[in-house]
């Protein structure tokens, strides 16, 4: 048994721009609500008006603590001090928000400020019978997964390859209670010296092959290279010669030992 | 005497069965309330039986007719029966009355005996329905007897009378008490249900089709306020109960239901018997006896009025609910009027609105539809984009013009988006003076509906009526049956009342009035199949067939076509929920189109075309109709 | 092409005839004895037959052409372009004695081996370094590498055994104390996933904030992506800066010095993350989204052991077509396309796919794609990066063979 904390933070619909849950904190409420949680509090810095908040709350949860800030403020301070008065055993956060910052950093400056051990791209999480420590698994590149033994409390971000969220379903959401907590929060210093502009899709700069000598030949070699694939065909070769030819091109990508 | 004994008899057993249906009435009753008009359903009830049930029995010409003896038999018997137990009316003509109405009903349930016994249809329940043939041979037969006898002035001796009399009785019991949850449960529970339907427009009395899903009120409720949708079997309203208890299990629907013929855990005469038996407390179901939800055993689950309904270890299993394509063939069907895809939406709507167990890859869909107004989440601003070249006039906001072309979520998609441009070259040949929405256009919500997400769907269908009632045009057409049904039917619900045609339709009228000549007639083989939301949800099935025949096409009708069509797989979001079966529905139908030896199959659906062309070849051609119109009315140089 | 081609040289009258002319003035004079066949001027002319006959590379059941010239016969194979050694000439050394200042690079080193996403990192730290007038300094596990190459100037080695040891903790302890040491002015990371794992690690722990994920950089200005993916945000290069893949481009043929410095000293502490341990992992059991290899079947195949066995012999995640899952062969969750799973595998082996448009909406994302087929003209042997035209049946079991002869099977 072990208590509990969710950071949710309002996601953002990469089309439509509309606000919605944020993929991976819905995961980490996903995880949140299958721990055998004595007590479970989800917490979120911002609007408490924002629409995506019932979506975490037709989840299944009956009540959210909206920590109610101005934009442009930074959450960190006042989480930490209200997760302070809650000592979880384990904070669960997705491990990017959408929206905001985008930047990863406030589970790290959160853990930092509580003092408490943070472990990043958590897909599992089992709490061992003590209760004093936690199994976790991390996701890894390539679906590779990697375990490791963490003592509690700590904070973990949750991966995309976590187990998805269930649906949020209309009945719960408009019932569930959003309790909101005005705080003071000081501006975000460091987002106000940035400027900001739409996005701009540019094409991403191309590292095909070895890299040459930085020419525009070269790039242009690159470029045109990749845009063309290898576009190799073997017509009607043997299967030895066809499979020699698979095996060499994987083992050019990397995916086969050499 | 034996008279007496008689008269005693058929009282005793008409009182007692008065009893019963008192005590089933009560457990209906607890259903939800519902606004229902029960003098007019009563006045309504003769013609209601005459004619709409008749429609549907009279399809089977063997059953219309041992119906018609047996019932009509037996209930002048009953009649006579009664008036006989006055003992001043007990006249040898009366006896003589009684005698031919008893020998009518002994022809019935003759009939009714060969087929049960002989024939054996596969879709039939077993188990007490067995017992139907004696019980009304044994009846008719025994009373025949004694009142031939009473009418010859009694020669019989009275041991053989009373006999008689009790045999007679015991088929009556048999069958008065069979109201309980027996074959005549239909009688009793059938007639309230036609005076106390949920649709009473779908009577001849009324529009006569009535399809639309009702609206579910989602005015912002509290923590005490009933569910949304059905979860237990209570949350039905109680006429809705009556009609699930109406059910006479003739499997009509099983034989019709295209997910059982796939193998699909779905069986509708099975789904209507496991909301009847969650009635009562403590019945497991086990003594149903017809088919199953095919790979799903009898008696998996627990039932009663006051258990959630679906579940793994429920009443009704999940993939059973989501297997449906909401195709209306069971109700097509249904002798008794069960509205079934009326109960599969109130258990999804709970499902989805009150739990969110709708299915994944469903729910990811809803998801993208709420926050970007398209099933597939795509950007609305790029639902032109595959007509760039087209020039397609936008309709903005205030704007007029006369037809408005409603282009559907197959705007996005490869394939119907050259059956859209087909049908836009066709409107430019006739000079029809049209536009389109553009980047307005919101998906029309069917796809949330069906998947029992009616928060999303109410709020779809709010933002296109006012979107539509926000510009003037005389009409509007889509190539899309789902969106044309939601647009004619569902909208005016929500304020959106508009003239609504199907493509098919307009194209008919522009053949016809000479706007479309044909230049090329087809000259070639062409199966037709109804897409469900045109034929049986809105009876459109001449307007296509007429516009194939005007341009030329040697017309062929498929085993199962019209209002009986058999559906292509692609409706009720059965392609996102994705139940396996033992077969695929689609494949089903490809099979129909190749019996019919046509090398193309013309579809009038994006999921229909969608669906079908998603069949392994070799099979055959799936065009599109506009594309076959387009392709018959090239102009000649 | 004109020593393949049977070509008969076209005549051109005005060259004949200067050819023929011996005088011009007064009159011009022409010898028409002779035979003359002028030097230039004939342009070789195609013989359409011919090339129609080269392009054929099928003939039954249905004529099948290629006329890009991509076609090899099987007496031309294997053919694997070797690329040459490089024919420029060696780069000068540079050396930076005195710097304006320091830039970290820090590399990720995943599993031992500096990856090219590492060598970005370098070139970003050199790009910055090259405007101030710094050196680069590699923070880098210790491994055999010439750093130098690659455009570092000083070499901080952190221990060996952290490349492969996950010890997030310890190693941001030592970056943030070198950082506390040397002062430099910018901090790059790769924002990979350990790299931007280190990256928030040493930032909470110098107190500063990350720029993370920067897509383009020049010495004036950093931009990044955020709004969910809707806003570049752009500023001055900070202090703290994570370099997002394929966001800047390698160094190529440049010498720098890899100057060693001194080892910042181990931190102490106990690590909160203990026991890590990779966790065997079952290709089947990978999710499709998140698979890198790829082995995938669609109406072509008919052999389901072949093809068992083959995704067990290459360690691949099987998947299918809707056909195939359809038909009950593979699981639904496994199957690829727009109405399956968007893969984005760095792999994609197709046996017996023709190529939807569906399917290949779900292969979009896939970097190099194999395809088996008999129909030259399926639409997956155009986008397919190694097509071979041939039946699967055949050349999934010798693959299967191949493979088990290599040593992992």
């Amino acid at each position: 048994m072990v208590d509990v904390a969710i950071l949710l933070s309002v996601g953002r619909h990469p089309v439509s721009g509309r606000a919605r849950r944020a993929p991976t904190d819905a995961r980490a409420l996903e995880m949140a609500l299958g721990l055998p949680a004595v007590r479970r509090t989800a917490l979120h810095a911002g609007d408490p008006a924002s629409p995506a908040l019932r979506d975490y709350l037709g989840m299944g949860l009956d009540r959210l603590t909206v920590l109610a800030m101005a934009h442009g403020c930074d959450p960190v301070e006042p989480l930490a001090a209200h997760l302070r008065s809650l000592s979880p055993g384990i904070v669960l956060t997705g491990n990017r928000a959408e929206g905001g910052e985008d930047s990863g950093m406030l589970p790290y400056r959160v853990a930092h400020t509580l003092g408490v051990a943070i472990v990043p791209d958590v897909v599992a999480i089992t709490v061992e019978a003590g209760g004093g420590a936690a199994e976790v698994v991390q996701a890894l590149a390539r679906g590779q997964r990697r375990a490791l033994r963490v003592a509690l409390p700590f904070v973990a971000t949750i991966h995309p390859a976590a187990p998805s969220a269930r649906p949020s379903a209309f009945g719960p959401a408009r019932r569930g209670r959003i309790d909101s907590v005005p705080v003071e929060a000081p501006p975000d210093a460091f987002l106000a010296a940035c400027a900001a502009r739409p996005w701009r899709d540019r094409p991403k700069r191309l590292t095909v092959g070895a890299p040459g000598s930085g020419g525009a030949l070269d790039r242009l070699r690159a470029a045109t290279e990749a845009k063309a694939g290898q576009g190799r065909l073997l017509v009607g070769p043997s299967p030895d010669e066809a499979a020699l030819a698979i095996y060499e091109c994987l083992q050019e990508q990397g995916v086969l030992p050499r | 005497m034996i008279a007496a004994a008689l008269s005693t008899v058929t009282l005793a057993v008409l009182l007692v069965g008065l009893g019963l249906a008192l005590v089933q009435a009560r457990r209906w009753r607890a259903g939800r309330a519902a606004a229902v008009d029960l003098w007019a359903g009563l006045a309504a009830l003769p013609g209601r039986y005459l004619v709409d049930v008749h429609a549907v029995v009279g399809r089977k010409p063997f059953n219309a007719r041992f119906h018609a003896l047996s019932a009509g038999g037996f209930l002048a018997a009953l009649a006579l029966l009664v008036l006989l137990a006055l003992p001043p009316l007990r006249h040898p003509i009366l006896w003589g009355l009684l005698a031919v109405a008893l020998a009518t009903m002994l022809a019935g349930g003759l009939m009714v005996g060969y087929r049960r016994r002989v024939l054996r249809p596969p879709e039939l329940s077993g188990g007490r329905f067995s017992r139907l043939p004696l019980a009304l041979t044994g009846f008719a037969a025994a009373f025949l007897l004694v009142a031939a006898d009473q009418s010859a002035g009694g020669v019989l001796p009275v041991p053989v009378g009373l006999a008689l009399v009790a045999l007679g009785g015991w088929g009556l019991a048999e069958l008065v008490f069979g109201v309980w949850k027996g074959p005549l449960k239909h009688a009793v529970h059938g007639a309230l249900h036609l005076v106390a339907h949920p649709r009473p427009a779908r009577f001849h009395d009324g529009a006569g089709r009535d399809s639309g899903l009702r609206p579910l009120e989602l005015a912002a409720g509290d923590a005490d306020s009933a569910p949304l949708g059905a979860g237990r079997v209570l949350d039905f309203a109680w006429n809705r109960l009556l009609g699930f208890d109406a059910c006479v299990q003739c499997g009509r629907c099983e034989s019709a239901c295209p997910a059982f013929a796939a193998g699909l855990p779905l069986n509708p005469k099975a789904l209507i018997q496991d909301l009847v038996a969650s009635l009562d407390e403590g019945d497991d179901g086990r003594a149903y006896a017809g088919h199953r939800h095919p790979g799903h055993p009898a008696g998996a689950g627990a039932s009663g009025p006051s258990l959630p309904l679906v579940g793994p270890r429920a009443a009704i299993h999940p993939d059973t609910l989501w297997s449906c394509t909401t195709c209306r063939a069971c109700v097509q069907e249904c002798p008794m009027m069960i509205e079934h895809v009326d109960a599969v939406i109130d258990l999804r709507r709970y499902q989805t609105l009150e739990l969110g167990a709708t299915p994944v890859k469903a729910a990811a869909v809803l998801e993208e539809l709420r926050a970007t107004d398209n099933p597939g989440g795509r950007d609305l601003a790029r639902r032109l984009d595959w007509a760039v070249d087209l020039r397609l006039p936008v309709l903005a906001d205030g704007g007029a013009c006369d037809v408005l072309l409603w282009l559907g979520d197959g705007a996005y998609d490869l394939r119907n988006q050259r059956s859209l441009r087909a049908l836009v070259l066709l409107l430019r040949r006739a000079g029809v003076d049209f536009a389109v929405l553009g980047a307005d256009e919101l998906d029309c919500g069917d796809v949330a509906r069906r998947l029992g997400d009616e928060a999303t769907f109410q709020d779809l269908a709010r933002r296109n009526v006012a979107l539509l009632n926000g510009r003037t045009f005389q009409r509007i057409v889509t190539a899309d049956p789902h969106a044309f049904h939601c647009l004619r039917n569902e909208y005016p619900a929500f304020g959106g009342r508009w003239t609504v045609l199907h493509h098919t339709a307009l194209l008919l009228e522009l053949v016809r009035s000479g706007a479309l000549p044909v230049t090329a007639p087809l000259a070639r083989a062409v199966a037709y199949h109804d897409p469900c939301y045109l034929g049986r949800y809105n009876g459109e099935t001449e307007a296509p067939r007429a516009l194939l025949d005007a341009i030329g096409a040697e017309r062929r009708e498929m085993a199962r076509s019209g209002l009986r069509s058999r559906c292509c797989g692609g409706g009720g979001g059965a392609p996102l929920t994705d139940v396996v079966g033992e077969r695929r529905i689609p494949d089903q139908r490809m099979d129909d189109a190749r019996a019919s030896g046509a090398p193309t199959l013309a579809v009038a659906c994006p999921t229909c075309t969608l669906m079908l062309e998603g069949v392994v070849e070799p099979r055959p051609a799936v065009a599109e109709i506009a594309e076959l119109v387009l392709a018959a009315t090239e102009p000649t140089p | 092409m004109s020593e393949q081609h049977p070509t008969a040289r076209r005549r051109d009258p005005r060259a004949e005839r200067a050819a023929r002319t011996v005088r011009v003035e007064p009159r011009r004079r022409l010898v028409l004895s002779v035979d003359v066949v002028p030097q230039t001027g004939g342009r070789p002319r195609r013989d359409p037959r011919a090339r129609r006959a080269e392009a054929i590379v099928q003939s039954v059941p249905r004529l099948r052409l290629d006329w890009t010239g991509k076609a090899v016969g099987a007496s031309a194979l294997p053919t694997v372009e070797g690329r040459g050694p490089r024919a420029a000439s060696e780069p000068v050394l540079r050396v930076i004695d005195d710097p304006a200042c320091l830039l970290f690079a820090v590399l990720d080193r995943p599993d031992g081996a500096l990856s090219g996403h590492d060598r970005q990192v370098l070139a970003a730290a050199r790009l910055l370094a090259d405007a101030a007038g710094g050196a680069v300094v590699a923070v880098v596990p210790d491994g055999g590498e010439d750093l130098g190459a690659l455009g570092a100037d000083r070499v901080l080695p952190l221990p060996a055994a952290w490349a492969d040891e996950y010890a997030p903790e310890r190693r941001a302890a030592a970056v943030a104390a070198a950082i506390a040491r040397w002062s430099p002015r910018h901090i790059l990371f790769a924002e990979s996933q350990d790299g931007g794992d280190l990256a928030r690690r040493v930032a909470v722990a110098c107190g500063e904030r990350l720029f993370a994920g920067v897509e383009s950089l020049s010495s004036a200005r950093a931009a990044r992506r955020a709004g969910g993916g809707a806003t570049e945000l752009g500023c001055a290069p900070p202090r703290l800066l994570s370099i997002a893949a394929d966001a800047v481009a390698p160094l190529g043929a440049v010498r720098h010095e890899a100057r060693r410095l001194d080892p910042p000293p181990e931190p102490d502490g106990v690590p909160a993350l203990q026991g890590a341990r990779r966790l065997p992992v079952d290709p089947d059991g990978v999710g499709l989204g998140e698979a890198d290899f790829i082995v995938s079947a669609g109406n072509g195949v008919t052999d389901w052991d072949a093809f068992a066995a083959l995704g067990r012999a290459l360690g691949a995640t099987r998947a299918g077509s809707r056909v195939v899952c359809d038909a009950g062969h593979l699981p639904r969750d496994r199957q690829v396309g727009a109405s399956g799973t968007v893969v984005s595998a760095r792999c994609y082996l197709a046996f017996g796919i023709a190529g939807a448009p569906q399917h290949l909406q779900g292969i979009g994302g896939v970097e190099r794609v194999i395809a088996v087929n008999t129909d030259l003209h399926a639409a997956m042997i155009k986008r397919a990066d190694l097509a071979i035209i041939a039946d699967a049946q055949a050349v999934m079991p010798a693959l299967v063979r191949l493979a088990r002869e290599r040593g992992h099977g």
